[in-house]
C-alpha cells in the first residue's frame, strides 16, 4: 500500500458488507446490516445514539468480531480479525476521542502508525516522507509541536493526515465535527468531499446531523436499533425522509411550550471571572455574563473554550483567580451551604463519571445533596437509613427511574436511568438556578427529549437556567438568549428571535 | 472502596488466605519441610493453647490501630502507609509528655499519655493529609518518607536529648513515671492495648458506617468529582481522615510505651505499621474486619518463634508469608464482581 | 619533604565527592530503571524490595561462586523476576499498582532477609574498582577517586536511554503506552505486555543497583543495608521529570546528601548522626513537595501514570 501518492490511477477499493450481526450479551447491536461502498464515494451513516453506527464500523475495523456477516473488498471475501488487518486492506478510522499521544510531536505521532518501523528509527528518511506527503494535502500542520498543544481542529486534521499517510483509502470518520466550529466543520468536510471527487479516497462519516448528510454526502445508510432502515443516494432523499427513517414511528415528546416571561431582574451575575485549567493555563479569561430571573441563557461554544472550567467554578470544584459570582447581589462561592441557600442545582455531562458513585446504592446516590440535612439524620450526626429509603422511593416513582430496588448498586442502572437519577436529585426540590452542561450528551432521542422537556418545565416554573452546551441545536431549541464563549470570554450575545446560526458560528471561531 | 456484599468479601478473603498458605507451603517445601507440619505449627503457635492465644492477642493489639491508620483514609480514596512513623512519633510524644506528669495521679495521667500519643501520630499523618490537600503531594510516597524520617528523629532523640543512660542494652529514652504504667488486663497476660484497639475499631466502625461524616467519606472515596460536585468539604474530610488515622497509630505507640516497654526506643519500629497496611487491605478497609484480620496476622507473627524452634526457619519466614498474602490479596481485587452469585445488592 | 597526611577541612568536600560518586550509583540504576517503567505508565514502589533482594542475591552468588560480576548478573535477573511479578499483578484489572508496589516492597524485603540469613557472617568477594586517583599523594583523594565500573556503566546508560526513548521503535512504543494507552491498543500493541516488560527492565536495573550495595559500598550484607533508597529513587524520577539524563544529575545530588553524614564522621564530626541520616529523606520529601502542585499535574508525567491522574 503506497503512502507516497494518492493520485488518480490508484483508486480506492470497493467494499461491501453483507448481513452483519453483532450482539453484546442480550443487547443486539447490529441485526442483518448490509452496506455497499463505491470507490470515491462520500457515504454517511446516519442514526441516533445507540443505533449501531459505532458497532458497525468497529466490526469493519476489526475491533469486534461480528457474529455473522461477510465483508468483500474488491470482490474478494475478507476476514478482518484485528485493526492491523483492517489497515492492510486500506481501512482507516478517525475517532471522536483522539488517538494522539499528547507528549509526542505531530511527527512522532505520524511515525507511530507506520507498520514498517525499523528498530532504530530513521528520522531523516521518515521526515522526508512526511514532508513530501504533506505537500499533497490541502492543509498544513506544524509537525514539531507536542500534540497536547494543538487545538481541537488541528488535532482533527492531524488524525486525518495520519490515516492518509498510513495508506488509508477508505477513511471512516466518527462524528468528526463534534469538536469543531461550523466553519471548521465545513472546511474539513469540504476537503474530504473534494478528495472523494478526485477519486483519491472513499469517505464514510458517522453522524447524527442531517445538514452534514444533505450538504456533503452522496450516499447515506440509515440505522435504527441495529437495523438498516433505509438509505440510498442523498439527492433522492429529503430531510423529512431522513427524519422518518431515523426515528421511526415513535412520537417525540413535544418540547414543553415556552411561556412568555417579561424581562426580570438580574439574578446570576458573573463578573470578570478568571481561572486556570488543570495544566495551569488560563481557561477563563475575564468572562462576564448576567442571567435574568426566569430565562434560559444558552452558552454556545466549541469544546475547550473554558466551558468545563466555568461549570467547575460554579460547582465549587475550581477556584477563581479573580472576579466574582453574585446571586441576588450576594457573593456566591459554590460551597454546599451556598448552593442550598440559593437553591442552585447542577446537571453535568457524563453523570456516571461526574456525579455518581458506582459502588454506592441508588438510594444513597439520590441522597448526595441532602444526606446531612436534619430531615435525613438522627441526632444531627447519624444517617437515617429510613429517611433516605423513603426519599428514594418517592424520587424513583416521580422520575420513573428503572431499578431493581432502592438498595441496588448504581452500576446496575442503564445510562439513561443514571441521568434520570441525577435529574431526580437535582430537580426534585424547588430549584431557583439550574446550571446544565451538555445534559443530553450520548443519550438517545427519547431521553434527550425528556430531559429538554424537564429543563423547559423548570424554567416555566420560575427557575433560571444557564445552559452550557456544545450542541448548537440544543441551545437554539431551548434558550431565550444565546451567548457565545470563546477562549475564556463571553464574546457575543443575541436574543432568540434574532439568532442567526452563521453569525453565532463565526463568533464560536473568532470575534465577530 | 466500599465493602461489597459481606458474603462475597468473606469468601474471596478466605480464598486469598488459603492460596497464600498454599504458596507458602510450596515455599517451605523447597527447604525440605513438610508443608502440613508447618501449617499445624503455625496454628499451634497462634491458637494452640492459652499461652499462644494470649501472645497472638498481644501481637494483634497494635495491629488493630495501625490497620485503621490505612483503612480510614483508604475509604476516602487516599493510600496512607505511614502507620510505622505515626506509631513511633506517638511513642516519642508519650515519653515527652510523661516527663511532665510525675506528680499526676494515674487516673488522669494515663489518659493524658494516650492523648499525647494520639496527638503525636495525628499531627504526623495529618501533615501528609495537608500536603496532599494543599500541595497535591502524593500521600503514599509522603507517608512512606515520613516513616523513615520519624525513625531517624526517634533514634536521634533516644540516643541523645532524651536518653536514659542507665539503660545499657541499647539506646532508650527516659522511662515514663512508674505509676503511670499500665499492666495487663486482669486474669491475662495481655496488656490493655488490646481493649483499646477493639474499642477504637468499634468506634471507627460507627463513625464510618453510621454517621454523616462516614457517608461523606464514602462519596469522596467513591468518586472525587461527585464529591466536589455536591459541595462536600473535601479539605476538611481529608484532614480529619488523616488525623484520625495518625491518631490511631499514635495511640498504638502510646500503648507500646505505657503498657509494654515503659520507654521509647528502636523497639517501637518493629513493623507494626507495615503489617497494619496488610491488615487494612485484607479487611477491605472495614474497621470491623480490621479486628478479625489483626488477630489472624497477630497469630502469624506469634507463631514465628515456634517455627524457628521446630524447623529452624528464620523469623523472616513470617515476613515472607505476610508478603505473599499481601500480593495475593491485592491480586484478588480483580475477582470481585465477577461471580454472579454475589451480585445485585449494595451493602 | 614530609608526605602530607592531613588535609584538614578539605577532607570533607573531598570525602563528599568520593562518597557522592559511590553512593549515587545505586540511585542512578534504580532511577533509570524506574524511569523506563514509568514512561510506560506504571509506578513501581516495590523497588526498595528489589534493591534489597538484588543485594542479597548478588552477595550470595558472589560468595558461592567467587565471582562478583556473576553476582551482579544474578542480582539483575532476580530484579527482573520481581519486576515481572509486579507487572503481571498490575495487569489484572482493578489492581492498583501503588498498592502492589508496597506489597512487593514487603515481600522482597522479607524474602531477602529470609534467604539471606546464612550470608550475614561470610565475606563475599567484592567488585573491583578503578583507581583513578592513583596520581595523588593524598590518601583521601585516592580513596575518593576509587570508582566502580558500574558507575561508568550507569553514566553511559543515561544518555543512551534518552536517545533510545526518542529514536528507537521500542522507545516510541513505551512512550505511547505510558501516555495514551488507547492509542497504543488502536495500533495493535499489547499495553499489558509492554508494561510488564518495562517493569522487568526496571527491576533488572534496580537489582544491579542492589548488587552495588553488597558488593562494593558498603560492601556487606545485613538487614540494615538499604533503608529507603529504592523509594527515594522513585521520587527522584519525578523530580527529574522522567528525563534519564536529569536522573543522573539528581542521583548525584542524592548521593551527596546521603554521603554527607559519613563524610563528616570521617573527619570526626559524630554528633547528630541520625539527623544526617534523615537528610536524604527530608531532601526527597522537600523535592516532592516542590514538584507537586494542586493546580496542575506533575510536569512531564506520562499521562497514564496513576499518580498523575
Amino acid at each position: 500500500m503506497s503512502t507516497e501518492t494518492l493520485g488518480p490511477g490508484t483508486a480506492p477499493p470497493t467494499m461491501e458488507v453483507v448481513g452483519m450481526r453483532k450482539r453484546f450479551g442480550v443487547l443486539v447491536a447490529l441485526d442483518d446490516v448490509s452496506l455497499a461502498l463505491t470507490p470515491g464515494s462520500f457515504h454517511a451513516i446516519l442514526g441516533e445514539n445507540g443505533a449501531g453506527k459505532s458497532t458497525l464500523v468497529k466490526c469493519l475495523m476489526g475491533y469486534h468480531r461480528p457474529d455473522a456477516g461477510r465483508i468483500f473488498v474488491d470482490g474478494r471475501e475478507r476476514v478482518v480479525a484485528n485493526p492491523r488487518e483492517a489497515h492492510a486492506l486500506g481501512l482507516g478510522m478517525v475517532y471522536q476521542h483522539f488517538t494522539l499521544v499528547p507528549s509526542m510531536t505531530a511527527a512522532e505521532n505520524l511515525l507511530l502508525g507506520l507498520p514498517d518501523l525499523s528498530p532504530i528509527l530513521r528520522w531523516n528518511e521518515a521526515r522526508a516522507r512526511i514532508d513530501a506527503f504533506m505537500r499533497q494535502m490541502p492543509f498544513r500542520i506544524d509537525l514539531d509541536r507536542p500534540a497536547s498543544t494543538l487545538a481541537a481542529g488541528e488535532k482533527q486534521k492531524l488524525e486525518i493526515f495520519k490515516q492518509l499517510f498510513l495508506g488509508s483509502r477508505i477513511l471512516i470518520l466518527d462524528e468528526p465535527t463534534t469538536v469543531l466550529t461550523p466553519d471548521e466543520a465545513d472546511q474539513i468536510l469540504g476537503v474530504m468531499r473534494d478528495m472523494t471527487r478526485q477519486e483519491r479516497l472513499t469517505v464514510v462519516i458517522i453522524t447524527h446531523k442531517f445538514r452534514e448528510v444533505l450538504e456533503f454526502a452522496q450516499e447515506v445508510t440509515v440505522l435504527r436499533a441495529g437495523r438498516r432502515v433505509g438509505g440510498g443516494p442523498v439527492r433522492d432523499l429529503g430531510r423529512d425522509d431522513l427524519v422518518r427513517m431515523m426515528i421511526g414511528s415513535t412520537a417525540l415528546a413535544e418540547p414543553a411550550p415556552r411561556l412568555p416571561t417579561p424581562q426580570r431582574a438580574p439574578l446570576l451575575e458573573l463578573r470578570g471571572l478568571v481561572a486556570r485549567n488543570d495544566r495551569g493555563v488560563g481557561a477563563i479569561r475575564g468572562a462576564s455574563l448576567t442571567v435574568h430571573e426566569g430565562e434560559i441563557v444558552g452558552v454556545a461554544g466549541v469544546s475547550g473554550n473554558g466551558q468545563r472550567e466555568l461549570v467547575e467554578v460554579l460547582a465549587g470544584q475550581r477556584a477563581l483567580e479573580s472576579g466574582e459570582i453574585r446571586i441576588h447581589g450576594v457573593v456566591y462561592s459554590g460551597t454546599r451551604l451556598d448552593r442550598l441557600r440559593h437553591r442552585v442545582s447542577i446537571l453535568t455531562e457524563e453523570p456516571l463519571r461526574n456525579a455518581c458513585v458506582r459502588s454506592m446504592s441508588v438510594e444513597e446516590n439520590l441522597a448526595f445533596c441532602n444526606f446531612d440535612q436534619p430531615a435525613n439524620t438522627i441526632l444531627g450526626r447519624f444517617v437515617s437509613r429510613r429517611a433516605i429509603r423513603d426519599q428514594a422511593r418517592d424520587l424513583i416513582d416521580r422520575f420513573r427511574i428503572r431499578t431493581q430496588s432502592p438498595a441496588a448498586r448504581l452500576d446496575t442502572l442503564s445510562g439513561g436511568n443514571v441521568q434520570r437519577l441525577v435529574l431526580a436529585r437535582e430537580l426534585s426540590g424547588d430549584v431557583a438556578i439550574l446550571i446544565a452542561q451538555n445534559p443530553c450528551a450520548g443519550l438517545d432521542f427519547a431521553a434527550t427529549a425528556e430531559i429538554r422537556g424537564r429543563i423547559m418545565s423548570a424554567r416555566n416554573a420560575g427557575a433560571t437556567v444557564l445552559l452550557i452546551s456544545e450542541d448548537l441545536d440544543e441551545i437554539l431549541e431551548l434558550a431565550d438568549r444565546i451567548v457565545v464563549m470563546f477562549e475564556g470570554r463571553i464574546v457575543y450575545e443575541t436574543p432568540r428571535d434574532r439568532a442567526d446560526v452563521h453569525v453565532i458560528g463565526h463568533a464560536m471561531a473568532s470575534h465577530v | 472502596m466500599l465493602a461489597r456484599s459481606s458474603a462475597e468479601t468473606a469468601t474471596i478473603s478466605a480464598a486469598a488466605l488459603l492460596l497464600s498458605l498454599a504458596l507458602f507451603g510450596g515455599f517451605v517445601a523447597l527447604r525440605g519441610l513438610n508443608p502440613l507440619e508447618v501449617y499445624s505449627a503455625l496454628f499451634a503457635g497462634a491458637f494452640g493453647n492459652w499461652f499462644a492465644i494470649q501472645y497472638t492477642l498481644t501481637q494483634a493489639a497494635p495491629l488493630m490501630l495501625t490497620g485503621l491508620c490505612t483503612a480510614i483514609p483508604a475509604r476516602a480514596g487516599l493510600l496512607v502507609i505511614g502507620g510505622e512513623g505515626a506509631l513511633v512519633m506517638g511513642g516519642v510524644a508519650t515519653v515527652l509528655a510523661g516527663a511532665g506528669l510525675t506528680g499526676v495521679p494515674a487516673l488522669l495521667g494515663i489518659p493524658i499519655l494516650c492523648l499525647a500519643g494520639a496527638a503525636g501520630g495525628g499531627l504526623w499523618i495529618g501533615a501528609a493529609g495537608a500536603l496532599r490537600q494543599w500541595r497535591g503531594v502524593n500521600e503514599t510516597i509522603a507517608t512512606l518518607l515520613l516513616n523513615y524520617i520519624a525513625i531517624a528523629v526517634m533514634n536521634h532523640l533516644v540516643s541523645g536529648p532524651i536518653r536514659d543512660f542507665s539503660q545499657v542494652l541499647k539506646p532508650a529514652s527516659w522511662p515514663i513515671p512508674e505509676h503511670l504504667r499500665l499492666g495487663d488486663m486482669p486474669g491475662t497476660s495481655i496488656h490493655w492495648g488490646l481493649a483499646a484497639g477493639i474499642l477504637v475499631c468499634l468506634l471507627a466502625w460507627v463513625l464510618m458506617r453510621k454517621t454523616t461524616f462516614g457517608f461523606a467519606v464514602d462519596v469522596l472515596g467513591g468518586n472525587v468529582r461527585a464529591a466536589q460536585l455536591v459541595g462536600l468539604p473535601i479539605a476538611r474530610i481529608v484532614l480529619t481522615a488523616t488525623v484520625l488515622a495518625g491518631a490511631a497509630a499514635g495511640l498504638a505507640g502510646a500503648f507500646e510505651v505505657v503498657a509494654v516497654h515503659g520507654f521509647a526506643s528502636a523497639s517501637l519500629a518493629v513493623g507494626f505499621g507495615y503489617t497494619g497496611i496488610l491488615v487494612a487491605f485484607l479487611a477491605r478497609q472495614s474497621p470491623l474486619g480490621v479486628i478479625l484480620v489483626s488477630i489472624l496476622l497477630g497469630g502469624i507473627s506469634a507463631s514465628g518463634g515456634l517455627l524457628q524452634r521446630h524447623f529452624g526457619l528464620p523469623d523472616a519466614a513470617t515476613l515472607v508469608l505476610r508478603g505473599i498474602l499481601f500480593v495475593v490479596v491485592l491480586a484478588s481485587n480483580t475477582v470481585y464482581g465477577r461471580f454472579r452469585l454475589f451480585q445485585g445488592r449494595a451493602v | 619533604m614530609q608526605a602530607p597526611t592531613e588535609l584538614g577541612w578539605w577532607g570533607v568536600p573531598i570525602a563528599v565527592v568520593g562518597g557522592t560518586i559511590r553512593v549515587s550509583t545505586p540511585y542512578l540504576f534504580v532511577s533509570l530503571g524506574e524511569t523506563l517503567t514509568e514512561k510506560g505508565g506504571r509506578i513501581n514502589l516495590g523497588l526498595e524490595g528489589t534493591l534489597v533482594m538484588g543485594a542479597m542475591s548478588a552477595y550470595a552468588t558472589a560468595y558461592a561462586t567467587g565471582s562478583p560480576w556473576l553476582g551482579v548478573l544474578v542480582a539483575g535477573t532476580v530484579g527482573a523476576l520481581l519486576g515481572l511479578l509486579h507487572g503481571l499483578a498490575c495487569n489484572l484489572p482493578r489492581v492498583n499498582d501503588i498498592a502492589v508496589g508496597i506489597a512487593l516492597f514487603l515481600l522482597g524485603t522479607g524474602l531477602a532477609f529470609y534467604l539471606g540469613k546464612p550470608y550475614i557472617e561470610p565475606v563475599a568477594p567484592q567488585l573491583p574498582s578503578l583507581a583513578l586517583g592513583a596520581w595523588s599523594a593524598y590518601p583521601q583523594i585516592r580513596a575518593a577517586l576509587e570508582i566502580n565500573p558500574l558507575f561508568f556503566i550507569g553514566v553511559a546508560l543515561a544518555p543512551l536511554m534518552r536517545w533510545g526513548l526518542g529514536n528507537t521503535r521500542c522507545g516510541l512504543i513505551v512512550r505511547t503506552v505510558g501516555d495514551n494507552a488507547d492509542a497504543a491498543r488502536t495500533l495493535g500493541y499489547s499495553v499489558e505486555r509492554v508494561r510488564a516488560l518495562g517493569t522487568m527492565a526496571g527491576g533488572f536495573l534496580a537489582g544491579i543497583g542492589g548488587s552495588f550495595l553488597s558488593l562494593y559500598y558498603p560492601g556487606t550484607w545485613n538487614e540494615g543495608l538499604s533503608s529507603g533508597q529504592g523509594l527515594m529513587a522513585v521520587t527522584l524520577v519525578i523530580f527529574a521529570r522522567w528525563n534519564p539524563v536529569a536522573c543522573f544529575y539528581v542521583s548525584l545530588l542524592f548521593g551527596g546528601a546521603t554521603a554527607l553524614g559519613p563524610a563528616l564522621q570521617s573527619v570526626g564530626i559524630t554528633a547528630n548522626y541520625y539527623l544526617y541520616g534523615a537528610a536524604p529523606y527530608a531532601l526527597t520529601l522537600a523535592l516532592l513537595i516542590w514538584s507537586s502542585s494542586t493546580k496542575h499535574a506533575l510536569v512531564g508525567a506520562p499521562s497514564e501514570l496513576t499518580i498523575s491522574k
